[in-house]
């Protein structure tokens, strides 16, 4: 060893030019050759992350890794090897070429190999005559809808997506209440279309959708039709190719139906939550299979959902969604006739008897955003507008009134209560940008015995 | 034993009875198809055998066989 | 070399990985019961007697056979018998 050097290390390999041009240099210094041409090599290069070849690496004392140069140049080899003259004989400069472990044909087997250890999820041999599809269906891993088949390499690659480790454990899963680690997220994200980048936003939403204040033990467990629905804030949306216009609630965007299938896959997989064992709904509904939008930032009047919830930033908000009420207004030009539709229409969430006991999200839609900015409101002026209209008087909504044995309890007959409960409506913003229409999306039961919006930020 | 995976595939109990002959082969067939049917097995030869035989063979075998296809 | 025949488990894996079978009855008594002969010689003896002994049991026994034994049942048959049987029984292979 060369002192104040420390180790050195040359990646080569075979069929590359610049490293049989270099190899008199590095056969005169005190360099120790790690060849892609052998195993041992090749799975070192893989672990050392090698782009090029030949790699120059310098090791301290305790092995780790300092500083590492790339190609041939003879400068630079000269001052990081602090020896000169180098390679006389040699043009001044020669670049390298593409490591082994860069291979497309080659990376994904390599990394099975080299990293599929780090899975410890059981391996599931399909029978030779099984077809890979129909086998995710007889296993009872689907949700009806066909899946990509979780192989080693898939998974590996998904989990590319996420610095996490794949051990490391996202949420307790219920209803069985099971670890759920970011490895079998990831296999669920491969069976649900993801693409390794969108996986961040699925681990994020697995761990609000498990929190107590969620309660996905109880959404599984009820009658009623809610699911999870997952609305993404900040720049992580575009980046990914998620959709906030046109049809943004609707089909065809990759990353908006498999984030959200890949929550639903991994509670159902993982969790154990499947529809007529644990989950119990009288009719449920399609968007549980997937439901999972992003804001629309550029016509938002607003800040994002999840800035208003405190979270800034890329951020995730998870809310029980049963359905989907659209709510036309083609003619009002001013905020008091806009809000005052909403509010009609809000009425209805659940019954219009009922108060309190239901959350909601109002999806403001571009062309009807635009009136609020125009006028001015901000989305704390909204939501005290549309409490003012939304007060219920008792005597029209107690058991009884008009004609209707739903309702409520009948000493609330004098008494005036909100439609909503404290922190029970949420405001959205979403759409294309023709179509005097937005959606108001109906929650389950509030509270305890319900479910409570969730928002956290996504990570990496 | 395709016959019985298949059925089983659309939702009907099944079981296959067969000869202890058919032992190896029943295994590599169930290796194949992914599926492992409910399989009672009697002894070997049949061929030879006289009715009253048969039907001994049936008695011995009734109570597997049932067991095979309740719970 | 990994191929596209292994795949990872998505589940919690507190069962064991395999393909389910059809959940058991508790008693065969007032249910169909099929039994599909493979129409390889001295099998219809063996299920002639199976008949009598699952009819003894209170089953509703209806009678199947196979075209040729060297070949699973025509679609049409196994069609057949998952709308008309809760259990079948096929026999009797050596």
């Amino acid at each position: 060893m060369m002192a104040g050097v420390g180790t050195l290390l040359a990646v080569v390999k075979a069929d590359c030019p610049t490293c049989t041009l270099v190899r008199p240099v590095l056969d005169r210094l005190d360099v120790e050759i790690v060849s892609e041409d052998d195993d041992a090599g090749l799975e070192r290069s893989w672990h050392l992350g090698i782009d090029t070849v030949p790699t120059l690496i310098r090791l301290d004392d305790g092995g780790a890794e300092v500083e590492r140069i790339v190609g041939w140049s003879r400068e630079q080899w000269e001052a990081f090897t602090h020896v000169s003259p180098l390679g006389d004989e040699l043009p001044p400069h020669r670049p390298g070429c593409g490591s082994k472990t860069q291979d497309p044909s080659l990376v994904d087997e390599l990394r099975a190999r080299f990293s599929g250890s780090v899975l410890r999820s059981r391996r599931v041999d399909l029978a030779e005559l099984e077809d890979e599809h129909e086998a995710m269906f007889e296993r009872g891993w689907t949700d009806g809808l066909p899946v990509v088949p979780p192989t080693e390499a898939r998974v590996l690659r998904m989990l590319e997506g996420t610095t996490r480790a794949p051990d490391e454990v996202v949420a307790l899963a219920p209803p069985d209440l099971v670890e759920c680690t970011v490895e079998k997220v990831a296999v669920n994200a491969v069976m649900a279309g993801c693409r390794p980048e969108h996986l961040p936003v699925v681990l994020a939403a697995v761990e609000a959708a498990c929190t107590s204040e969620f309660n996905m033990h109880g959404l599984l467990a009820t009658t009623w039709f809610s699911g999870p629905l997952l609305i993404v804030d900040g720049p992580i949306a575009e980046r990914i190719g998620m959709n906030s216009g046109i049809n943004a609630m609707g089909q065809g965007n990759r990353a908006n139906a498999t984030i959200g299938r890949a929550l639903q896959l991994t509670i159902r997989n993982v969790g154990g939550g499947k529809p007529g064992v644990v989950d119990r709904a009288t009719l449920g509904w399609p968007g549980k299979y997937t439901f999972c939008f992003a804001e629309r930032t550029d016509t938002n009047p607003w800040d994002t959902l999840a800035a208003s919830r405190g979270v800034d930033g890329d951020a995730v908000t998870l809310f029980a969604a049963g359905g989907i009420q659209g709510v036309v207004d083609q003619l009002s030009r001013d905020p008091e006739s806009l809000t005052r539709s909403f509010a009609a229409c809000l009425r209805a969430v659940a019954h219009p008897k009922l108060v309190i006991a239901f959350d909601a999200v109002l999806v403001v839609s571009p062309e009807h955003a635009r009136i609020y900015r125009d006028a001015g409101w901000d989305r704390a002026r909204l939501h005290a507008e549309l409490a003012a209209l939304l007060q219920v008087d008792g005597s029209d909504a107690v058991q009884g009134a008009g004609g209707i044995a739903e309702g409520l309890p009948a000493h609330l007959a004098g008494v005036t209560l909100p439609k909503f409960r404290d922190g029970g409506l949420l405001i959205a913003h979403a759409g294309g940008g023709a179509g005097l229409f937005s959606a108001i999306i109906c929650g389950w039961a509030s509270g305890d015995v319900g479910s409570s919006p969730v928002t956290v930020p996504i990570g990496t | 034993m395709h016959d019985i995976a298949d059925l089983e595939r659309r939702g009907v109990v099944g079981a296959f009875v067969a000869t202890v002959e058919f032992v190896d082969g029943a295994d590599a067939q169930a290796r194949a198809l992914g599926a492992e049917p409910a399989a009672v097995f009697v002894e070997h030869p049949i061929q030879d055998r006289t009715d009253d035989e048969m039907r001994a063979i049936a008695e011995g075998a009734f109570e597997e066989i049932l067991r095979s296809v309740t719970a | 070399m990994t191929t596209t025949r292994t795949v990872l488990d998505p589940t919690s894996e507190l069962v064991p990985a395999g393909i389910p079978k059809v959940e058991r009855p508790a008693t065969i008594d007032g249910l169909r019961v099929g039994l599909l002969d493979i129409t390889k010689p001295r099998g219809n003896v063996f299920l002639d007697r199976l008949q009598q002994l699952l009819e003894e049991r209170g089953a509703r026994v209806e009678r199947f056979a196979k075209p040729t034994f060297t070949k699973p049942a025509p679609a049409d048959l196994r069609y057949e018998i998952s709308t008309k049987c809760d259990v079948v029984i096929e026999a009797l292979a050596d």
